[in-house]
């Protein structure tokens, strides 16, 4: 399918032909309109974590003693593995802006493992909740169980939200391999690399959402904490 | 726009500057409950978190230096934050149906509850 650039053309009343400007080279445009998208990422995630802080208002012990029994080391260590693909992920786009190709390529794809990482160890913990019985519309999270109500207000919101994060990193992932059928394609190269940049923005925005998802859901009950509530 | 013209090593050495101020910030996060503030955890937690957000919206993102988007950045912020302040401050401190509303109370229906111990459940 061939993609070739076909000029517009306006005319005008006298009858004079003009050729419209093209948008392709919007660097600008392009930036800010990926930014907007992600003001509406920030809102739905917002209003997430305004139920989540509504419900904790409410429930303020019982939000403790759950995720006082999160698992901290796994979700810790899929914070480091975020930060890290954030970083491998800048750099790629470093390397595209600057002419190396290659290098960028390779920074995609180890960002891709980091986030398939990152998802196998989300999955592991997962199914231990499960098998602890907490999961949504299972065992302890049934409207009927005795679970306390605000522990089963805190799980709901954490596997809809860190499972909406997860879904996000499929999307990053899926982003990214399209990515490299681009620049394999030569339509994504060093002085034409928007998409790598705004594939790279979201992929910050991505972690970004998890710097606040961690803290709020696996740190508030750390260390037999019962203030700042 | 040109955004090619960059100094490579420049650039990667503030990657890895910003890197290192990550993962030091994260491992306060870890430290932090056990140490120090643990009467304001909550508070101390989402503190280093508005750090991190900076770190990586400044650098990693590129906001350093873009007026016009930090201005969005901002002011979507603001109105994000005006109605948590909204809901959270106000609506829930004027909560009036905390002995009705299904989100307070117990699910369990009242003649249940009395034989139902709620200290079934096991930490992970």
């Amino acid at each position: 399918m061939s993609h070739e650039y076909v000029p517009e053309i306006a005319t005008d009343r006298d009858g004079k032909q003009h050729e419209v400007q093209g948008w392709q080279d919007d660097f600008y445009g392009g930036k800010l309109g990926f930014w907007l998208f992600m003001f509406t990422e920030v809102l739905m995630f917002g209003a997430m974590f305004m139920a989540l802080s509504y419900y904790n208002t409410l429930h303020p012990q019982e939000f403790l003693d759950a995720s006082a029994s999160l698992n901290r080391l796994l979700g810790g260590i899929n914070t480091v593995i975020l930060l890290i693909s954030a970083l491998t992920m800048g750099l790629g786009l470093l390397k595209m802006r600057t002419g190396d190709v290659k290098g960028a390529k390779l920074m995609i794809w180890v960002t891709m493992l980091l986030a398939v990482a990152f998802l196998v160890i989300k999955g592991f913990e997962w199914r231990a909740e499960y098998h602890h019985g907490v999961f949504l519309m299972h065992d302890k999270l049934l409207a009927d169980s005795s679970f306390p109500l605000g522990e089963k207000l805190f799980f709901g919101l954490y596997f809809t939200m860190t499972g909406l994060h997860g879904f996000h990193i499929i999307i990053g992932i899926g982003l990214m391999l399209w990515l490299l059928k681009r620049i394999n394609a030569e339509k994504v190269r060093p002085d034409h690399h928007i998409l790598h940049w705004n594939i790279a923005l979201y992929w910050d925005i991505v972690h970004l959402i998890w710097v606040f998802v961690f803290p709020y859901y696996y740190m508030i009950g750390a260390g037999g904490a019962t203030g700042g509530h | 726009m040109d955004t090619n013209n960059i100094d490579y090593k420049k650039e990667q050495s503030r990657f890895f500057k910003v890197l290192i101020g990550l993962l030091l910030l994260t491992a306060v996060t870890f430290i932090q409950p056990h140490l120090f503030l643990t009467e304001a955890n909550f508070a101390a937690q989402m503190f280093i978190a508005v750090l991190k957000a900076w770190l990586i919206i400044m650098y990693y993102m590129h906001l350093k230096g873009e007026t016009l988007i930090t201005w969005m950045a901002g002011f979507s912020l603001f109105i994000v934050f005006t109605f948590f302040a909204i809901v959270i401050g106000v609506d829930v401190q004027h909560f009036q149906f905390k002995d009705e509303s299904h989100i307070t109370e117990s699910a369990i229906p009242l003649h249940e509850a009395g034989h139902e111990s709620h200290s079934t459940h096991s930490a992970h």
